[in-house]
């Protein structure tokens, strides 16, 4: 893992600034949420390739763009996630002063 | 907490762009990716021997297929590579070198090359051999058509060495090392090598042994030719020895006692048995014919040539044969020279003079036996003596002082009989010689030198 995180590092990064960048606007966005249901199901689909990914049955360049994909997508939640609590922080932070 | 859930609903508009930069760094990153885990893998087998060994990564799974030369090699290679970081799964391709039984290698020599084939336990065994063979031939070409195996006998590397040593020594030829037997057949490049890979073949590592060799040697060529236009005798070919090449010219000095000797002999090994036992008679028999060739190759003796006249030419096709050690061979092609024109008394009497100044007759010492060195010079005046058929001759016979007059004087009879006897025998009529026998009294110089002496002890031809 090291090896690799060495290897693409800078696509890491920017998955984790673009996480971190949709976790700020996140908490202020009126738009559309993902509903329960699709949440649930799409956790399923991730925890299914999460699975393959583990268990290394998807072979040769579709198991490292897999890897890589999930990899990526895990960086942008936690981006998201340190992004969305930064923001909530500032906005909670800001109300009582308003 | 809650609020994490909440938000992550939201999440999702991020996940488009983040898709778009998963198939750029997909597609930027596969190929080095790849390129950079092959570099890897390889430098992780550099120090593992395997033969025919090939790696290719597609994503981070490493497909490996080679042949390992033990189990434990194959074992240790697959995780070697699989230990590379980055590397995720190793199809794992690999099996272990054929074994080959028996376990044969060879190498054969022919005009233009040197083919070394069969089997070799290890490419570094295989690289040293062939190096072992290019510093051992020289310039001559290595070819290499050894294929890898396992199954090779301990010691098997020292033994192939050696091997090709020999085949160095060999014209032509194919060595063979069958597990632990080696075969050798062809002709060794010079005398003695036959008997220099027999000798070197007794240092093969313990537990090989030889099963065959069936490796020539050259024929062993000694030749003579006799000359009478240049008036020479040259030789030339091989000896045994330099003893041997000098008790040789020694003898042909007294055999062709006209003719200067040409030395062109030089010593080498791989004589066959009786080589000299074999020469000096065919030496002998060559010193009587007025030109001729002697070849002697192995042991076989060719004589070609022609005879002073037909008796002598008789002679030695039926006696030279018989002088020979066992398992020697005569080919003689002796035909006989046209008689010279005749001569009167005194010409006659003249060509005896010369030719007894230039050598005497000999005889076994304190007898009347001739002695074979002489026969040349007999035949010789057998033949002058046929040249004036008309004239009576006288054959005297004189010895030194030594000893008792009386047994001088018998001995000098008898060997006078001897000389005539031959000259009988040669198909002259006895009536036209006398043999006579004057013991010490015609001394031709003073009897208190050996050299005196030697000048005393004679047979002369007087005409009547």
């Amino acid at each position: 893992m090291a090896y690799l995180a060495t290897f693409f590092w800078g696509w890491l990064l920017t998955s984790l600034l673009l996480g971190f960048a949709m976790g700020w606007i996140a908490v202020v966005h009126r738009g559309p949420a993902v509903s329960r249901r699709l949440a649930l199901w799409l956790s399923v689909l991730v925890a299914a390739l999460l699975a393959a990914a583990l268990a290394r049955i998807v072979p040769g360049r579709y198991g490292y763009w897999l890897d890589l994909g999930l990899i990526m997508f895990a960086l942008y939640l936690i981006g998201c996630a340190i992004g969305s609590w930064l923001r909530d922080w500032v906005v909670s932070r800001g109300l009582p002063r308003a | 907490m809650h609020g994490l859930f909440r938000w992550s609903s939201k999440w999702w508009p991020g996940v488009i762009p983040l898709v778009v930069f998963w198939a750029f760094a997909a597609w930027t990153s596969t190929i080095p990716l790849e390129t950079d885990l092959a570099a890897r893998s390889n430098a992780a087998l550099k120090d593992t021997v395997l033969d025919k060994q090939r790696i290719s990564v597609l994503g981070r799974d490493v497909g490996l297929s080679a042949e390992a030369f033990s189990e434990e090699g194959r074992l240790h290679a697959v995780g070697s590579v699989a230990a590379v970081p980055g590397v995720r799964l190793v199809n794992d391709n690999t099996r272990l070198v054929p074994e080959a039984k028996p376990f044969v290698w060879s190498a054969e020599r022919d005009v233009a090359r040197v083919t070394l084939g069969g089997s070799a336990p290890l490419p570094a065994s295989k690289t040293r051999l062939l190096e072992t063979a290019r510093n051992a031939l020289g310039g001559v070409e290595v070819a290499d058509q050894m294929s890898l195996a396992r199954g090779a006998p301990p010691r098997f590397d020292n033994a192939a060495a050696l091997l090709i040593d020999q085949i160095a020594k060999l014209k032509d030829g194919k060595i063979t090392l069958s597990d632990t037997k080696v075969s050798l057949a062809g002709m060794a490049r010079e005398l003695g090598g036959r008997e220099a890979i027999a000798a070197a073949l007794r240092n093969l590592p313990e537990g090989f042994s030889v099963a065959a060799n069936d490796i020539k040697a050259p024929p062993y060529v000694f030749q003579a030719y006799k000359d009478p236009v240049a008036s020479t005798l040259t030789l030339t070919g091989n000896v045994p020895d330099n003893n041997v090449h000098a008790a040789l010219v020694a003898n042909a000095g007294r055999k062709f006692f006209s003719e200067k000797v040409v030395d062109n002999l030089k010593a080498s090994v791989g004589a066959p048995a009786g080589f000299a036992q074999a020469v000096v008679p065919a030496l002998g028999a060559l010193s009587r014919l007025s030109t001729g060739t002697l070849v002697v190759s192995d042991r076989e003796v060719k004589l070609s040539g022609d005879a002073l006249y037909d008796a002598a030419a008789q002679q030695i096709r039926a006696g030279l044969g018989k002088d020979f050690p066992q398992g020697w061979q005569f080919k003689a092609e002796i035909s006989v020279k046209p008689q010279p024109s005749a001569v009167d008394a005194t010409v006659c009497q003249q060509l005896f003079a010369d030719l007894l100044t230039k050598a005497r007759i000999r005889f076994e010492s304190g007898s009347a036996e001739l002695s074979q060195d002489s026969l040349g010079l007999l035949d010789r005046l057998t033949e002058t003596a046929m040249r004036c058929p008309n004239a009576n001759i006288e054959i005297a016979g004189h010895t030194d002082a030594d000893g008792d007059p009386a047994a001088n004087q018998a001995l000098s009879e008898k060997r006078a009989q001897t000389v005539m006897d031959f000259l009988v025998r040669a198909g002259l009529p006895a009536n036209r010689f006398t043999a006579v026998g004057y013991g010490a009294s015609q001394p031709l110089a003073g009897n208190d030198t050996d050299e005196g002496k030697a000048q005393n002890r004679r047979i002369d031809f007087v005409v009547k």
